[in-house]
């Protein structure tokens, strides 16, 4: 696979405000990559700063070989873009609005458009300040589809979609990665991101805390397991051993509740020293995931060595 | 504490305005006042004064204008209801602004009745209205005192609540139409119009006998049945209840609807009043096919359209105006000319004084074009900027356009806005002049016509060049400075014996005398060099900026 997008240290400072710092990571072309983070976290400004809109303090970004700053004009040929906060002329229609990109795109398919506007249900005979911030959005999700880039750059595409748009809008992206196309976009909703990304990154006071494969962030075994023991155990016989982050014993006596980092053969074989009630293993959730980097200032700092 | 209630966040929104246009309108006051000795200077000069005044009688009633407040009243009384515009503004965002902001419906979450918040704003802007009317009456009081005007304190204070009550009516007017209009500024506009519409209601009853019935239909009526500053004339209190009555019959009227409609719709209309609505199908809405829609360029220029077509008109027509007032007025005013020495060199700064009479007059109002060529320029470049802000630029950059083809494509269609507008006032006043028979010379007219044009690429040229570095609000006012600096050191600058190379910081220096002497051509190429540089300087700093979001 070729990579297509590579930020390599992108840095961007506003003053002493902090911007993003150090920011590196890949995209192969052909991938669908999810990028995480809270309000504030530096999701936008990196993604603007890989659109040319930013100039980057220090570092580069490059999409398909070229400098995303330098030969910004040669970036946005290969781009379609959502941003996150969707500014359009309030007194044109969308159908005009949509007429006006794409001619300073050189022209779309119009078939192709029109498919688009089907498929979300839009109207594009109204004016855009009559739109809901949902039909806005809709808007915003055509033009940068209807040119077919080769990648897509979306900041938090879904926000305002209700529950039918979104699955039609997961089902867009499907499309365009199935055509080998590349779609990198920013969100909220980790469970779409779960469903709709193949890796993932996370953003945290506009560092890089974790990148990686969703299936690898989600193999980050750390199980919540909870055993029920027939008769009382001694917590400690649990505490010291391999992967027990945590172990504590609930009032009964009789359960013990684990954090487990890792494989759980070794708590398996310890607890059937003991006569064993029950036994749950709950994997985590991407979400649950993603609130662990944002639980404790210790944790990122901890896990940036994560980074690939 | 500004924040403790509705009405006192509104007033403070309004602060700004009030010292603006309070105390600008009230020093122009007190200047006009303080000017009375000059035009009076000599018996003859203050006969022609008489003369022109009653010359110009349809625009405004000529009574005792050898005095202090005749003559403010006279001059200004008319000009000052460009306060008007402040409660039009205000009026049509009070209720409608909110609403398309959408800051409406969390102000509406409050545990507050609509027609509570409606009062508490309607009361803010009458506020701000008595506050302005203040300063006027004081400053005008002031500029009296210091001639020994025959109007006491109270009159001033007296003519700035005439003006407020007028203006108020338009503030409550534009509020209620904002109840039937999608947008605020549709409702501005419209009652802009009728404020114009019903200035020249006014008039007709001056013109035309036996129409004072049409003319009672004008606001504008009652407020000049008061003038407060010429005491022998007095104030009319019944006019001026009716002013105010009128005020609260819209106001209510408008929070009367406010109150019953839906947040975000308007009120309907009677079919017969409402415009047909086109059947669109969503399928027949693509592709559009709109020339608008082409390019940069084309965009931009559709974006200007309506503000180039009025500018046009209003440059235009004055100056095909003026050709006509100048033939009209050409002895009264030459007499004052020659009577009073300072008009001859306030009118001879600007105009000229190297050619005939006719000359130096027109001369002096197509420096006045050039200023309000170049004010049409300051709001372009401001929406330029405020576009930015806005993120209205995000999208059009994130296509395959350069930088430098966004700035280019944008100046162009201001460029060709400009060049409209000035030839358009070329073709009216040639018009004009040919019909009005004035004796000018044909080539003199048309570069001061054509000379306006690198006068507002100029300033817009700045304008695109300070919006690289700062917000919109600090570039227009710093334009709107320039404009007012350069004007004012070019205007009285030769009176104070300001040195040369102070007159000549300001624009309107090179722009010269063209009426009188002809086309400056090395002063316009520095000019346009200067707006050059000023464009190359701003693309630069566009493309290597970050842009705003």
């Amino acid at each position: 696979m070729t990579t297509l997008v590579e930020t390599q240290g992108l840095t961007k400072r506003y003053g002493s405000n902090r911007g993003i710092e150090d920011v590196t990571f890949t995209i192969d072309e052909g991938e669908v990559f999810g990028f995480l983070g809270p309000n504030g976290a530096g999701k936008t400004t990196t993604i603007r700063t890989i659109m040319g809109l930013l100039r980057p303090t220090a570092g580069s970004a490059h999409i398909g070989g070229l400098d995303c700053w330098e030969q910004s004009t040669d970036v946005k040929r290969l781009v379609g873009y959502l941003p996150g906060e969707l500014s359009l002329d309030p007194n044109l229609t969308g159908g005009q609005i949509l007429e006006y990109y794409g001619n300073l795109r050189g022209g779309v398919d119009q078939t192709y458009l029109k498919q688009l506007i089907t498929r979300l249900g839009l109207d594009p005979t109204r004016k855009f300040r009559q739109y809901s911030s949902g039909n806005k959005r809709k808007i915003g999700i055509v033009q940068a589809f209807m040119h077919r880039p080769r990648l897509l750059i979306l900041d938090e595409p879904t926000n305002g979609l209700d529950p039918l748009n979104q699955q039609e809008f997961d089902r867009m992206v499907k499309e365009v990665r199935e055509d080998g196309r590349t779609v990198f976009l920013s969100s909220h909703i980790l469970t779409e991101v779960e469903q709709t990304c193949t890796r993932v990154a996370i953003i945290r006071e506009g560092r890089l805390v974790r990148v990686g494969g969703v299936a690898e962030l989600k193999g980050l075994k750390r199980h919540e397991v909870t055993i029920t023991f027939a008769n009382a155990v001694p917590v400690e016989a649990f505490k010291s051993l391999e992967g027990v982050e945590q172990a504590d014993a609930l009032p009964d006596g009789h359960t013990l509740r684990l954090a487990v980092s890792g494989g759980l053969d070794g708590i398996i074989k310890a607890a059937a020293q003991y006569q064993v009630a029950t036994l749950t293993s709950q994997e985590p959730s991407l979400e649950e995931i993603f609130l662990r980097y944002y639980e404790g200032d210790g944790v990122a700092a901890t896990e940036t060595d994560h980074v690939v | 504490m500004l924040f403790k209630s509705v009405f006192l966040k509104t007033l403070r929104d309004y602060r700004i305005a009030i010292l603006g246009w309070g105390l600008g309108l009230g020093l122009l006051m007190y200047v006009v006042v303080d000017a009375i000795s000059s035009v009076t200077s000599t018996a003859a000069a203050r006969a022609s004064l008489v003369s022109l005044a009653g010359s110009f009688s349809w625009l405004a009633e000529p009574i005792r204008v050898d005095t202090p407040g005749g003559y403010a009243t006279w001059k200004y009384g008319f000009t000052i209801l460009v306060l008007a515009l402040w409660p039009i503004l205000a009026g049509s965002r009070m209720l409608r602004g909110e609403e398309v902001r959408g800051s409406m419906d969390a102000l509406l979450s409050l545990p507050r009745g609509r027609g509570r918040v409606a009062l508490e704003k309607l009361a803010a802007m009458w506020t701000a209205l008595l506050i302005m009317a203040v300063l006027i009456g004081l400053l005008t009081y002031l500029g009296g005192a210091h001639v020994n005007a025959d109007y006491t304190f109270g009159d001033g204070l007296l003519f700035g609540l005439n003006l407020a009550l007028v203006c108020g009516v338009f503030g409550s007017l534009a509020l209620f139409i904002s109840q039937f209009t999608q947008e605020n500024r549709s409702a501005a506009g419209i009652t802009g119009g009728l404020l114009a519409l019903f200035i020249v209601v006014d008039m007709i009853h001056r013109i035309v006998p036996n129409t004072d019935w049409i003319s009672r239909l004008s606001p504008v009526y009652y407020y000049n049945l008061s003038k407060p500053l010429i005491p022998s004339y007095g104030t009319d209190p019944v006019a001026m209840l009716v002013m105010l009555v009128l005020s609260v019959v819209l106001s209510g009227a408008a929070i009367w609807l406010f109150v019953r409609r839906d947040i975000g719709a308007t009120v309907a209309l009677p079919r017969w009043l409402s415009l047909p609505k086109r059947a669109a199908r969503p399928e027949d809405a693509l592709p559009a096919r709109a020339w608008s829609l082409q390019s940069i360029y084309t965009r931009s220029l559709a974006k200007m359209a309506v503000p180039t077509f009025w500018w046009t008109v209003v440059i235009a027509g004055y100056a095909a105006l003026a050709v006509f007032i100048t033939v009209q007025t050409e002895k009264q005013l030459k007499s004052l000319f020659e009577g009073s020495p300072l008009f001859a060199n306030l009118i001879g700064n600007l105009g000229g004084s190297d050619a005939g009479f006719n000359a130096s007059l027109l001369g002096f109002f197509w420096v006045m074009f050039a200023a309000l060529l170049m004010a049409f320029a300051v709001t372009q470049a401001s929406r330029w900027a405020a576009d930015e802000e806005d993120g209205l630029q995000e999208l059009v950059l994130a296509t395959p356009q350069p930088r430098l083809k966004v700035i280019l494509m944008r100046f162009a269609a201001l460029t060709t806005a400009t060049v409209i507008i000035g030839v358009a006032t070329l073709a009216l006043s040639a018009l004009a002049v040919a019909l009005s028979g004035l004796a000018l010379d044909w080539g003199n007219l048309a570069a001061a016509s054509l000379s306006i044009i690198p006068m507002g690429l100029l300033i817009a040229a700045l304008g695109y060049l300070f919006s690289g570095w700062l917000h919109t609000a600090i570039d227009t006012g710093l334009l709107a400075f320039l404009l007012v600096i350069w004007f004012v050191i070019s205007f009285i600058g030769p009176e104070l014996k300001i040195p040369d190379g102070v007159l000549r910081l300001s624009a309107f220096y090179y722009y010269g005398t063209p009426l009188s002497t002809g086309l400056p051509l090395g002063d316009m190429l520095l000019v346009l060099a200067v707006a050059a540089v000023a464009l190359v300087l701003a693309s630069v700093r566009f493309m290597r900026k970050d842009i705003a979001n």
